[in-house]
């Protein structure tokens, strides 16, 4: 219901514009948007992925932030997640209402909200002085961010503990005339 | 005939090693106190065990060692190229024990890396790990700049400075002692330090609108990277995650100050500084730096990607400076910098290779060997062509007139062809992973030179030797050959010696 209304929400604030986009793009994956990043120059992509970093706000009007696409939207590696590949992301500036009612951004707290994302790609943008990005002129939430839990190691603190106070004795004995 | 070592030399580098592990344990509170502020209570974990494998590390040497005594040349190169072994491996307890890592010569390689200010890692998900975690790699880029070894010496004085001093590839000595030359250089990177931290965080915050601790978050860490040219990031899109032109230059300015010799810095302070630029080594680099960014700049308009000349002089001059500087930061990703081919690519690598100013935190063949290097070559063309009996001249400025004697001349062109010969071995190695030329020549030299630019080649689950070759390359490049070399003799007299 959460994901409905923030969808319905943002479409609502991008208007007639997000639909006309949205009905001419070409669905691609971030990996593929990041590896052929030149065939897309200037087209309309629909894109999926986890939102990580910051929500920047430049002078109230646009937001820019990460949109990832790698192994780890899916399998987070606090969530039992293998190591495959490093992450793979591209940058992306959507109007700041569009992002007034997403949840917190991926990071070690919390796995970002996957969203889908309808956009220009601006490869080397020259109105930008050569910057690559994803304009945005639609987004909907496929899933809500979510915190991620956190489980201590007790056996590393009993341990390094241990070694400390070895260090300690020795550092006194070494202190002896 | 070798002599092997005895229970005496074991002692006296015992000794040593303790005390700057001592230090480097000292260094390991500061990530564990930031764990537990921002309650990240795994990673606090291992910061504990980290602080304890060094502690014990130090306390065993200090009290293996027995009391001070002098350290010589030989046992001090030693002691350096094992620390820079050593350190990295405790160092890589936390980042292995955080699940980021495939396998745990994966962590010890970002280490590795990490102190060698290279900046290449293996991490996996860089972009959901946590705060404190982040800060150690980058503290460890800050250590490795700066030398562990020039902060234990500007913490304890005593005999075997010198040795100590030079093994870390640092061989102009500023200031009357080591000691205060040490001290002098915390001095200009603390300033550095206030000042970059600032500037960075008030553009993240004002300008590009992260929330405030974010911004100071985002400023410290590119600090840490840009000033001791190490180039990790907090995210993975590296420079490029900012997009601002702001953002960039305030980090290009650390950079540049990163890559200057503490001999500039000093002279920048203290005057004179018109000096400054009559030094060959300051030439060499704004040299190589202009004929690099040229080479770079045509390769990039001939892509066809760039549409105006703004675009290719803001990446263009971003890129080289990185390269140059041997910082290693992008704002492309490595997928289309593989792609970059031609002059561009001549144009990083040979930045790369070349490097920054000698006793900096710079990596590569350093501009002052350049410059020499050129000249030796250039003297040698002049004798050859002038008359049997003329005199060809051998004065250069470097700090007043100096003369480029033989020996000097020697020494320039051995380590400029072991640096060669360092990127070489790499690009054979890789080569022979199945790389084609391009990929593999410029990561061996990214490796070898600490730069930390990838086209890919470094990404989790590459192959295990090829990972251990670049481990080797970051270490002897960092420290410029003769440590290491000292190591291998010491091991060897060990063996064979009587």
């Amino acid at each position: 219901m959460r994901t409905l209304l923030t969808a319905l929400v943002v479409c609502a604030s991008l208007g007639d514009a997000s639909v006309a986009a949205a009905g001419s793009s070409v669905s691609v994956s971030v990996v593929d948007l990041v590896e052929r990043a030149v065939d897309y120059a200037g087209q309309t992509v629909t894109v999926e992925g986890e939102l990580v970093g910051d929500y920047g706000v430049r002078s109230g009007q646009w937001m820019w932030t990460q949109l990832n696409g790698d192994s780890y939207v899916t399998s987070p590696l606090r969530e039992g997640g293998s190591v495959s590949t490093a992450n793979i992301g591209v940058g992306v500036r959507m109007p700041v209402d569009a992002a007034r009612n997403l949840d917190p951004p991926g990071g070690y707290r919390h796995r970002g909200p996957v969203v889908r994302i309808t956009g220009v790609w601006r490869y080397h943008d020259p109105s930008r002085a050569g910057e690559t990005y994803l304009d945005v002129t639609s987004l909907t939430v496929m899933e809500p961010g979510r915190r991620l839990s956190e489980d201590t190691a007790p056996l590393s603190i009993v341990v390094g503990v241990l070694l400390l106070v070895a260090a300690g004795g020795m550092g006194l004995l070494w202190r002896r005339p | 005939m070798l002599i092997r070592p005895v229970a005496e030399d074991l002692k006296v580098m015992a000794f040593y090693l303790g005390r700057i592990f001592v230090v480097v344990a000292a260094a390991g509170i500061a990530p564990l106190v930031w764990a537990a502020a921002a309650r990240e209570w795994h990673p606090f974990s291992s910061f504990v065990l980290m602080v304890g494998g060094y502690g014990l590390l130090g306390a065993a040497g200090l009290r293996l060692g027995g009391d001070e005594r002098h350290l010589d040349w030989s046992h001090g190169m030693v002691v350096v190229a094992l620390t820079w072994l050593l350190v990295p491996a405790i160092g890589a307890i936390p980042l292995a024990l955080s699940g980021h890592f495939a396998r745990p010569l994966d962590a010890y390689f970002d280490a590795v890396s990490g102190l060698t200010t290279t900046g290449l890692s293996l991490l996996g998900d860089v972009d959901h790990l946590a705060s404190s975690l982040n800060f150690w790699r980058h503290l460890l880029q800050f250590l490795g700049g700066q030398g562990i070894v020039v902060a234990a010496l500007s913490i304890f004085a005593g005999g075997g400075a010198s040795a100590l001093y030079i093994g870390e590839a640092r061989d102009e000595r500023i200031l009357p002692s080591v000691t205060s030359t040490a001290r002098f250089i915390w001095a200009v990177s603390a300033v550095h330090l206030a000042f970059g931290v600032t500037a960075l965080a008030l553009v993240g915050w004002l300008a590009l609108g992260f929330e405030p601790l974010r911004a100071w978050f985002h400023g410290l860490m590119t600090f840490f990277a840009a000033f001791d040219t190490g180039g990790f990031s907090p995210q993975s899109t590296s420079i490029g995650y900012y997009h601002s032109a702001a953002f960039e230059s305030v980090t290009s300015i650390l950079m540049v100050a990163g890559a200057m010799s503490f001999g500039v810095h000093y002279a920048l302070w203290r005057g004179p500084r018109r000096a400054v630029f009559r030094n060959l080594e300051t030439r060499t680099i704004l040299s190589t730096f202009g004929l690099t960014l040229v080479l770079t700049a045509v390769g990039l308009a001939a892509t066809g990607w760039f549409t105006e000349a703004g675009s290719v002089a803001r990446q263009g001059l971003f890129h080289v400076l990185s390269a140059h500087t041997g910082t290693g930061f992008a704002t492309v990703s490595s997928t289309e910098m593989s792609h970059w081919g031609g002059l561009a690519f001549g144009g990083i690598a040979i930045a790369m290779s070349l490097g920054g100013m000698g006793s900096s935190t710079a990596g590569g063949v350093k501009s002052l060997r350049t410059g020499l290097a050129i000249k030796t070559v250039a003297n040698q063309i002049k004798q050859v062509l002038l008359p049997e009996r003329a005199v060809v001249g051998t004065v250069f400025h470097q700090s007043g007139r100096r003369h480029l004697t033989p020996e000097l001349a020697q020494s320039v062109m051995v380590v400029s062809l072991l640096y060669v010969a360092l990127y070489l071995l790499g690009a054979g190695v890789g080569l022979a992973h199945g790389l084609s030329l391009e990929p593999a020549l410029f990561e061996s030299v990214s490796a070898s030179a600490n730069v930390g630019l990838s086209v890919g080649v470094t990404s989790p689950g590459m192959p295990t030797s090829l990972e251990v070759v670049y481990i080797l390359q970051m270490w002897a490049g960092r420290l410029e050959f003769i440590a290491v070399f000292s190591l291998f003799g010491f091991l060897y007299a060990w063996v064979r010696g009587r």
